[in-house]
């Protein structure tokens, strides 16, 4: 956590640099469903969300369903009358006219407001950083075979971000992607429910020049999902290419390319696909799904600061198990970067306990390990993140959180944090 | 044979000796008169028995359908999920014992019997909140629901004197002493307002 008073000693040749950091490492990718989903589908949005960002089991099924509802169900499920481009019918006349497709009835954009209150604790401080962050999202689909999301954010006055991508749908098992991309799905980050970053997508590589919360920058992606038997769980895959280290305008940095890929299995709960085949149960809501998702993922680039190279890879385990009201996300990541001659090993994994006390009260922990170079004698960096997310309302969320350091070398640090985001 | 006689007699009698209600609602506060419940209240030293063919209320495209079911006290409702999303019923309501029917799958069915002539359960879904309706429970089977323009008819209602009510889930409207003839149609409108 940043203090403002430790800011106004920075001279401006840094912030400058900071900022310019800042901006390519924002690609931030969030997959999540948006207010304008809930217009199209007049639904809530607790559809989707276990608390917005956070996704439940329909939202993930609707998101590897294209935005789309599950089982070819959507069309029917639309509320909002699409706009056409031509009608069905010019299917037959191509090539000689364009293929038909249709658009949103309306704008298909959502909002999201942040303001928060923090409090240092080893400056004593408290600070009202209201607004935050204001974010545009648009996200929705174009016919049944083309899909869209994207996010645009501008976070205090000078600091922008800005993601795109686009797919073609060919089914639930097979979407290739054109855009934004990045071992970021891979994790939490982007439907995190906390402030904190999590430490993983955090780490660096030696030159700092990468980190999973960069993304991959442009490139393409094929991933998909299926159900396992009888309709439950199943495997969800994801295979990139990508630029990698990039710059303010999205050029890769240096002539290779990253390469990434992505695997999970989830036994039991609904289908990744969704569907409601063999879902029978006593009990349901909207943040059950009785299951365990074990999930592996790899990353691999180069990455370049001034003439030298920088050879990195990352090469993770995570679990996601949803018990009742409870579900407990880990992620264990291992790094390893060449850079200069020198080989540096890291390791960092988190856990954290999602539990639910009423559909409008969660319970949070989280705990963080981060060692950076796992052959010197520098103690890794530990941490604890207790907080409380309340859900005012469904499209209105507020939480206090805690970081507290536990390594000797960060004790003293952290602080408390109450932030509230507004969704339409 | 006798008795095949007697029933159609009987049949016949209570067909003779029945009048029609008739009416319009003009609704306050509401975006259109549909879905009021305009029904008799308890006619003294009569009891109905339950039909024993199951009503039913659908899930479809995220909504239940029909928004508002009146039903006579014992009547068993068959909840369909015809979505291939995962649809949960449940009530809130103590009159309705607080069931919860868990998920099923679509093209599946579970069922409840309301059994308190006076009860108006909720029927809410926990995995779609924005998804709502009502089951009306009555104690005699003389009951209309108003289309969208407000007009209703309550057919077949034998002689008599009833008291007439109404109920909408939002707004109000005063019961009526009607005089329902041997023969006949009975008109009755009502304004309701919040």
């Amino acid at each position: 956590m940043k203090s403002n008073g430790h800011l106004l000693k920075i001279n401006i040749p840094i912030i400058v640099a900071m900022l310019a950091l800042f901006l390519v490492s924002l690609a931030v990718k969030k997959a999540s469903a948006i207010p304008a989903f809930a217009r199209k589908y007049k639904t809530s949005c607790i559809t989707c969300h276990y608390a917005f960002p956070k996704l439940n089991a329909f939202g993930k099924a609707f998101h590897n369903n294209g935005y789309r509802y599950p089982g070819g169900q959507d069309a029917e499920m639309i509320k909002e009358e699409p706009v056409s481009l031509g009608s069905d019918a010019y299917k037959r006349v191509w090539p000689n006219a364009i293929w038909p497709t249709d658009i949103a009835g309306t704008a298909p954009f959502s909002v999201q407001a942040v303001g928060r209150v923090l409090y240092f604790k080893s400056d004593k401080m408290t600070s009202f950083e209201v607004p935050h962050e204001f974010e545009l999202f648009y996200g929705g689909t174009f016919d049944s075979k083309i899909s869209y999301f994207g996010e645009v954010e501008l976070e205090h006055e000078s600091e922008l971000g800005y993601t795109f991508n686009v797919q073609y749908d060919f089914n639930p098992g097979l979407h290739l992607k054109f855009g934004s991309v990045g071992l970021e799905h891979a994790t939490p980050e982007g439907l995190r429910l906390t402030v904190a970053h999590y430490n993983i997508t955090n780490l660096r590589n030696q030159s700092g020049t990468w980190r999973i919360r960069s993304g991959g920058g442009g490139g393409m992606e094929i991933w998909g999902a299926m159900n396992g038997a009888g309709g439950k769980g199943g495997f969800t895959y994801a295979l990139g290419i990508a630029n990698g280290q990039h710059d303010e305008e999205n050029y890769d940095i240096n002539k290779s390319k990253d390469l990434y890929a992505r695997a999970t299995y989830k036994i039991g709960g609904l289908g990744e696909a969704g569907g409601t085949a063999g879902q029978a149960s006593a009990t349901s809501a909207f943040y059950i799904d009785n299951s365990v998702r074990l999930g592996g993922f790899v990353y691999s680039g180069k990455a370049t600061k001034g003439s030298l190279e920088d050879k990195f890879s990352v090469l993770g385990a995570d679990v996601d198990w949803w018990l009742n009201r409870l579900n407990i996300v880990g992620t264990l990541l291992t790094m390893q970067s060449d850079y200069m001659g020198i080989e540096r090993k890291s390791l960092a994994y988190f856990a954290e306990a999602n539990y639910v006390l009423y559909p409008w009260l969660i319970a949070y922990t989280r705990y963080e390990f981060t060692d950076v170079n796992k052959d010197d004698d520098v103690a890794a960096m530990t941490s604890i993140i207790p907080a409380m997310i309340i859900m005012l309302r469904a499209n209105v969320k507020c939480s206090l959180e805690y970081n507290l350091p536990l390594d000797t070398a960060s004790k003293g640090g952290g602080g408390l944090t109450y932030q509230f985001n507004i969704a339409f | 044979m006798k008795k095949l006689y007697f029933l159609l007699l009987l049949a016949f009698a209570s067909t003779a000796f029945a009048g029609d209600i008739v009416g319009t609602i003009k609704a306050k506060g509401a975006r259109n008169a549909g879905n009021a419940v305009v029904y008799l209240d308890k006619i003294e030293g009569k009891t109905f028995s339950a039909p024993k063919k199951h009503a039913t209320m659908d899930q479809k495209n995220l909504s239940f359908v029909p928004h508002v079911l009146p039903l006579l006290a014992g009547t068993t409702v068959d909840f369909v999920n015809s979505d291939d999303v995962l649809h949960n019923v449940f009530s809130p309501d103590k009159c309705a014992d607080k069931f919860n029917l868990g998920t099923w799958p679509k093209g599946q069915s579970r069922s409840y019997t309301f059994k308190n002539a006076g009860c108006r359960p909720v029927i809410l879904c926990n995995v779609h909140p924005e998804m709502e309706a009502y089951v009306v429970v009555l104690s005699n089977p003389y009951f209309a629901v108003s289309k969208k323009d407000g007009t209703f008819a309550i057919k077949n209602v034998p002689a008599g004197k009833y008291t007439l009510k109404i109920w909408h889930e939002k707004l109000k409207g005063k019961p009526v002493q009607i005089t329902v003839s041997a023969a006949g149609k009975v008109t009755q409108d009502f304004v309701i307002h919040r």
